[in-house]
């Protein structure tokens, strides 16, 4: 069942564009600009797994803990040191883009310094077959990303049904009122900053049990995210996570009649026809204006 | 003396390419991450033409050209209808997917192993073949790339684009059809990057996916915003700068490795300190993003 | 002050075309901001737009401009749908507009936002801007009349400041300088004089009757009453999406006080 095979290879890894989507979506909705640097994190994360599971051998436990902690404080050191003081300058998005590419590759590159640029493993369990479903296989540790992928989807989306969605909704649509009821628009960005680069740890550590370490792989994954978000509808949270999956079930589908060259041109073309005819994306409502009120 | 050569034509190639992605980065305001792409488009287009079909070198530049305007247009035209942001996200997939093409459409491009043995140019009867006449012909592509940019700058198009660059919605209220002026000049832009990667393929006489990754896309973005976005002289003195950055990099006896990532490391963090505190970069006027 | 001429050939094809709207609707997440609005614009003169915030003033605004397009409604220039128009057709049909965030080229001069405004520049198109044929002379004589049109609302010794180092009100005037360097016969502005010194104010309203005098229409949104009563010839008031009152000023505005009175 090649069918059922490939469907599968899209759910896994279309739940990680979807984690990676979704960190890179807060953000986004919240302040408005391409953070780059998500890349970073999630880079980041991967060797900090190495390093904590692979070299300093703590129980796995204590190391994801380590990670995440590490990764989110880098995040919040980047909006803290960088972003923060770059608003306060009235810088343009494109402003803050650049410099987001810019943290990218410092952090890339200390990576790159501290461990070098071969592949590094930390897939410590042999191989094992995997279960049958439906006449494909698939691993312990597939579930477990699918699951865990799907739980943290399912948190944030509840979390943005809540107050503390409706207070990043006002902060994303109009920072001025945010102040006047009385949050805190900062501490609002610090938040989001917290939730990206923790979901960017999840999917690194998981991700990292499936594909070996490469210090630019997150990259790569970033811009399957961003296709994904903008497939999803990037002006909405479940329209990431919605994007990731259709991207990587489309990937994997499309392999079954071209040549796996073409993977990543699927996802350009998939890109190009959202834009032309559904450029909100899936979740996005229709009848789009020009633009002059949404600044 | 050869080496120093060296280093000149390499200024110059690429500082006839960031003078091209200045029109779309810097005077329109929209960044694109792709520009070494259509270096790449640029290189093999030239490079498979002259090895497999010995086809003249002023022809094959021009059907990279015609290529890459094609496909700069299958970009801009779904993209460009959408705010900038869309854009930036789309010359990103691009980047990725052509790098990919490159490196795994291996009938066509030889994957990897790139391909070797590009003659040197001749152009109507010039025999490009000694470092000193490739200067020449790196240092008039500069000027051409030069010349182009800042006649359509400095006219009521550059005006509409400048007005594009601030604030698109007022442009639109006074009548200007933004998207064609975003289309052309991100067309001129792929253009003229596209010649710089041909003439940049024979001058090396090897090509591989390698040099066509984004991270060049973002050196040569990083050449015109350290420079200077928006001005005619900035790409210049970002590509002088960051050409000679890694050369001098080199006498300090680094492993090679080692020096690849430090230079790296320097372009963020110039790309980050820029942004904080020189937006208008080393010698130009308009304060990007501000 | 020279009478400008308004012979443009562009107009001529709408000379008498009036602009009118038919059952506008479109809401925002729920809340109507036009319900229905339909109206017909009288050939020149000046129209005052009031009502209270969110009463759809600048929603209907940017929906004539193409800017927002309208659930459902049609809004028309003589017999030429506007409806689904793009925002720079429009203009070039010669309904242009300013607005309440006051949009300028801040980083460029005066003159440049003018000239930006022109309409129909051979050297806006990528060719001839490369080669320059005959763009020089065109944008000569396009310099003239950026600088007459300075002259004419007062900005003729700021034109080569940047924009941006403008006064408030200067803006506002340089704003309506530019929607006539577009040559359109109809103007819409958001908030002409809202905010501006009382000097200046008198300035812009001295301006907006000398457009009237040239046979432009001159749609503006004020919430200032006593602007509105000195120079607008008819009124329309709004709320909720709706058009509640269209007439005369004084008419208009005494039913509009009686109102604000009653909802305080």
């Amino acid at each position: 069942m090649v069918i059922v095979q490939l469907l599968l290879n899209g759910l896994i890894i279309g739940s990680i564009y979807s984690v990676v989507a979704l960190g890179f979506s807060v953000v986004f909705q919240t302040v408005r600009f391409l953070n780059f640097a998500h890349a970073g994190y999630y880079t980041l994360a991967g060797y900090f797994t190495f390093l904590f599971l692979v070299q300093f051998k703590f129980h796995p436990a204590i190391a994801f803990s380590f990670v995440c902690v590490v990764v989110v404080l880098v995040g919040c050191m980047t909006e803290f040191f960088v972003y923060r003081p770059l608003r306060r300058r009235r810088a343009s998005s494109q402003s803050l883009l650049l410099a987001s590419l810019g943290l990218y590759l410092v952090l890339q590159n200390l990576v790159s310094l501290a461990w070098g640029d071969d592949t590094k493993t930390i897939r410590t369990a042999p191989i094992v077959e995997g279960h049958n479903f439906l006449g494909a296989r698939i691993t312990t540790v597939q579930i477990v990303i699918v699951v865990v992928n799907a739980l943290l989807i399912c948190t944030l989306a509840i979390l943005m049904r809540t107050k503390v969605g409706k207070v990043f909704r006002a902060v994303a649509n109009d920072n001025d009122l945010a102040c006047c009821v009385g949050i805190s628009t900062d501490h609002v960005i610090m938040g989001a900053f917290g939730i990206a680069s923790f979901m960017a740890s999840v999917a690194a550590i998981l991700l990292g049990f499936e594909i070996d370490l490469t210090p630019t792989a997150g990259f790569k994954l970033l811009v399957m995210a961003m296709i994904a978000a903008i497939i999803g509808g990037i002006h909405s949270f479940t329209g990431a996570a919605l994007g990731g999956i259709v991207l990587g079930l489309a990937q994997n589908v499309a392999i079954w009649q071209l040549p796996s060259k073409w993977q990543d041109c699927v996802a350009f073309a998939l890109l190009i026809i959202f834009l032309l005819f559904r450029p909100l994306g899936i979740a996005g409502r229709r009848g789009s204006d020009n633009g002059v009120e949404s600044q | 003396m050869d080496y120093s050569l060296h280093i000149l034509i390499l200024v110059a190639i690429y500082a006839g390419s960031a003078i091209s992605l200045d029109l779309i980065a810097g005077h329109t305001g929209l960044v694109s991450l792709c520009h070494a792409a259509f270096h790449g488009l640029g290189a093999y287009t030239t490079a498979l033409l002259a090895t497999r079909a010995g086809i003249p070198f002023p022809v094959s530049i021009l059907a990279g050209v015609v290529i890459a305007v094609l496909l700069s247009f299958a970009i801009s035209l779904p993209s460009f209808r959408l705010h900038g942001d869309y854009f930036t996200i789309a010359t990103f997939g691009f980047q990725m997917i052509l790098f990919g093409l490159f490196n795994n459409w291996i009938e066509l491009t030889r994957g990897p192993l790139g391909v070797p043995g590009i003659p040197a140019p001749v152009i109507f009867g010039w025999h490009v073949d000694t470092n000193l006449e490739f200067l020449v012909l790196a240092a008039s592509f500069c000027c051409f790339s030069g010349f182009v940019v800042y006649r359509i700058t400095n006219s009521p198009f550059g005006r509409v684009l400048h007005a594009i660059r601030e604030d698109e919605v007022f442009a639109q209220a006074n009548g200007k059809n933004t998207l064609y002026y975003k289309v052309a000049a991100f067309a001129v832009s792929a253009a003229l990057a596209s010649s710089a990667g041909s003439i940049s393929a024979h001058y090396v006489t090897f090509i591989d996916p390698t040099s066509f990754t984004v991270m060049e896309s973002i050196l040569v973005l990083s050449m015109v915003i350290i420079g200077g976005a928006g001005s005619p002289l900035g790409p210049m003195v970002g590509a002088m700068i960051l050409v000679t950055l890694p050369e001098a990099l080199r006498f300090m006896d680094l492993p090679t490795s080692v020096a690849a990532n430090l230079r790296q490391m320097i372009y963020g963090s110039l790309l980050v300190v820029m942004m904080m505190f020189r937006p208008q970069g080393l010698v130009g006027r308009y304060r990007f993003g501000r | 002050m020279s009478l400008m001429s308004l012979s443009d050939s562009r107009l001529a094809n709408h000379a008498d075309a009036t602009l009118h709207c038919h059952g506008l609707r479109k809401s925002f997440d729920g809340t109507h901001a036009l319900a229905d609005v339909s109206l017909e614009f009288p050939y020149s003169g000046i129209v005052a737009i009031i009502g209270p915030n969110g009463a759809g003033k600048t929603t209907l605004l940017n929906v004539v401009t193409g800017f927002l397009r309208p659930k459902s409604g049609r809004v028309m220039l003589g017999e030429r749908e506007l409806t689904h128009q793009p925002p720079h057709r429009i203009a070039q049909l010669g309904v242009v507009r300013t607005f309440q965030n006051l949009r300028l080229i801040t980083q460029e001069t005066v003159l440049a936002n003018v000239l930006l405004a022109r309409p129909n520049q051979k050297g806006e198109r990528l060719l001839p801007a490369l080669f320059r044929f005959g763009v020089a002379a065109e944008e000569a004589k396009n310099r003239e009349e950026a600088l007459r049109l300075l002259r004419f609302v007062g900005l003729n010794e700021k034109a080569s400041e940047l924009a941006g180092e403008l006064s408030y009100g200067q803006q506002k005037l340089l704003s309506v300088a530019c929607c006539l360097a577009t040559e359109a016969r109809i103007l819409l502005l958001d908030e002409p004089v809202a905010g501006v010194q009382p000097e200046m104010v008198i300035q812009i309203l001295d301006l907006l009757r000398e457009l009237r005098e040239q046979g432009r229409l001159v749609v503006f949104i004020e919430h200032d009453f006593t602007a509105v009563r000195q120079i607008a010839d008819a009124v329309i008031a709004m709320d909720e999406g709706k058009i509640i009152a269209y007439g005369k000023p004084a008419d208009v505005l005494e039913r509009a006080e009686i109102m604000e009175a009653y909802i305080g």
